[in-house]
């Protein structure tokens, strides 16, 4: 799997990761109290900008925002039929401001930083005793690992079909992916624990 | 959480991901792609009940929001977050939950088929259809300020798609029961 981060050295890559969550954080409670659409036009444009300084090429830059700007496209355009121009504008402008900066913070913090940022963020859970801080990256790790194990397994599922001369249907594919997959479930396990890697305490 | 607990969440995690790579169905031009995604949140549910279900889902979500393009489409990142149609991503968390709880309180290994078929279908029917809808509209009318009855007839036309969803859930839910049971079981 390919992750949305892109490498580079710019003012936002050196930021913290705490920096930038807060700030983002920040920017749409700010944008979602804000109803002047002068202020939001401000707003879109700082968007544009602090986009821009990743310098990843109008290309590029298109491709990964391409289906936000659509979805946004869209519900401007029922905004503008539904309630007008100044509704439509204030819709357009906030989201486009909102989605810009997000991408933005996603471009540049990598996997491994958010990982750790989140467990830092539930430790306070774990000292209620909700979760296990570390559980997570070791859950996001098991996640990443097994994508493509599921996807050989629903290739092979399909050839199966395909051998037999039948149609593939919804629940003859989905039923038999789910037992193979989590039947696999006691053994990894077992793995984990063997290892020690949840052990603590 | 046992580590079984955790491995068989991260393991349906990775399945509901690996469902987004089947390619989405634009109904309209109404902004809400028609996703397999959301039939592997209602099996979510409807085969690990509330709890790992719903942590199921919560990884997946964390996998968008750490920048992973595991939406169908290749959509991921924290701008997914500030989508008008947000509301239905952070509603799969809830359906999941939901649909798991009805699950555990509806469906018994002692019924016969019939009976276990239709419990899982109305729980992934409240779960994925009713909390998730609900949700997406309500943000949906919060972010456009269209009002709700105009957000409420958008959503209307992914009604029987979720439906047919929430029925495939219930036979595939049923048919893993008996092969694998996993659902918790409550009083």
């Amino acid at each position: 799997m390919k992750t949305l981060y892109v490498e580079g050295d710019t003012f936002l890559h050196r930021l913290s990761p705490r920096a930038k969550l807060l700030g983002l954080a920040m920017a749409s409670l700010f944008l979602f109290v804000i109803h002047s659409p002068v202020v939001l036009v401000v707003a879109a444009m700082f968007g544009c900008i602090v986009y821009a300084s990743l310098r990843l090429g109008w290309r590029q830059s298109w491709l990964r925002l391409r289906p936000i700007l659509l979805t946004i496209a869209v519900v401007a355009l029922f905004t503008l039929v539904l309630n007008g121009q100044h509704d439509a504008l204030v819709v357009v402008t906030r989201l486009t401001a909102l989605a810009l900066l997000a991408a933005a913070v996603t471009a540049t913090t990598s996997t491994g930083d958010f990982i750790d940022e989140i467990t830092r963020l539930a430790m306070p859970l774990e000292r209620l005793g909700l979760v296990r801080a570390a559980d997570i990256g070791l859950s996001i790790g098991l996640v990443i690992r097994f994508v493509p194990e599921i996807l050989s397994r629903y290739q092979a599922i399909r050839d199966a079909h395909s051998a037999r001369g039948l149609k593939v249907r919804p629940l003859t594919l989905a039923v038999p992916l789910i037992i193979l997959t989590l039947k696999n479930a006691d053994e990894i396990a077992a793995a984990i624990d063997a290892r020690g890697i949840r052990a603590q305490k | 959480m046992t580590t079984r607990d955790l491995v068989l969440a991260a393991l349906f995690a990775a399945i509901i991901v690996a469902l987004g790579l089947v390619p989405p169905i634009m109904l309209g031009f109404i902004p809400v792609p028609i996703t397999a995604q959301s039939l592997g949140v209602m099996l979510a549910g409807v085969i690990l009940g509330a709890k790992r279900g719903g942590f199921a889902v919560l990884l997946v979500l964390l996998l968008v929001a750490i920048g992973l393009p595991v939406l169908s489409g290749g959509r991921g990142g924290l701008a997914t977050f500030a989508s008008p149609t947000a509301g239905y991503l952070v509603g799969w968390f809830f359906a999941a939950v939901v649909t798991g709880y009805c699950s555990e309180r509806f469906v018994d290994r002692s019924q016969n088929g019939l009976v276990q078929i239709t419990g899982f279908f109305l729980a992934a029917l409240l779960g994925g259809v009713v909390v998730d809808h609900a949700l997406g509209i309500l943000y949906l009318a919060y972010v456009t300020g269209t009002g709700l009855a105009t957000a409420f007839i958008g959503d209307l036309s992914f009604v029987p798609g979720d439906v047919l969803k929430a029925m495939i859930a219930a036979l595939a839910g049923r048919a893993v029961m008996v092969g694998y049971p996993l659902l918790p079981q409550r009083a």
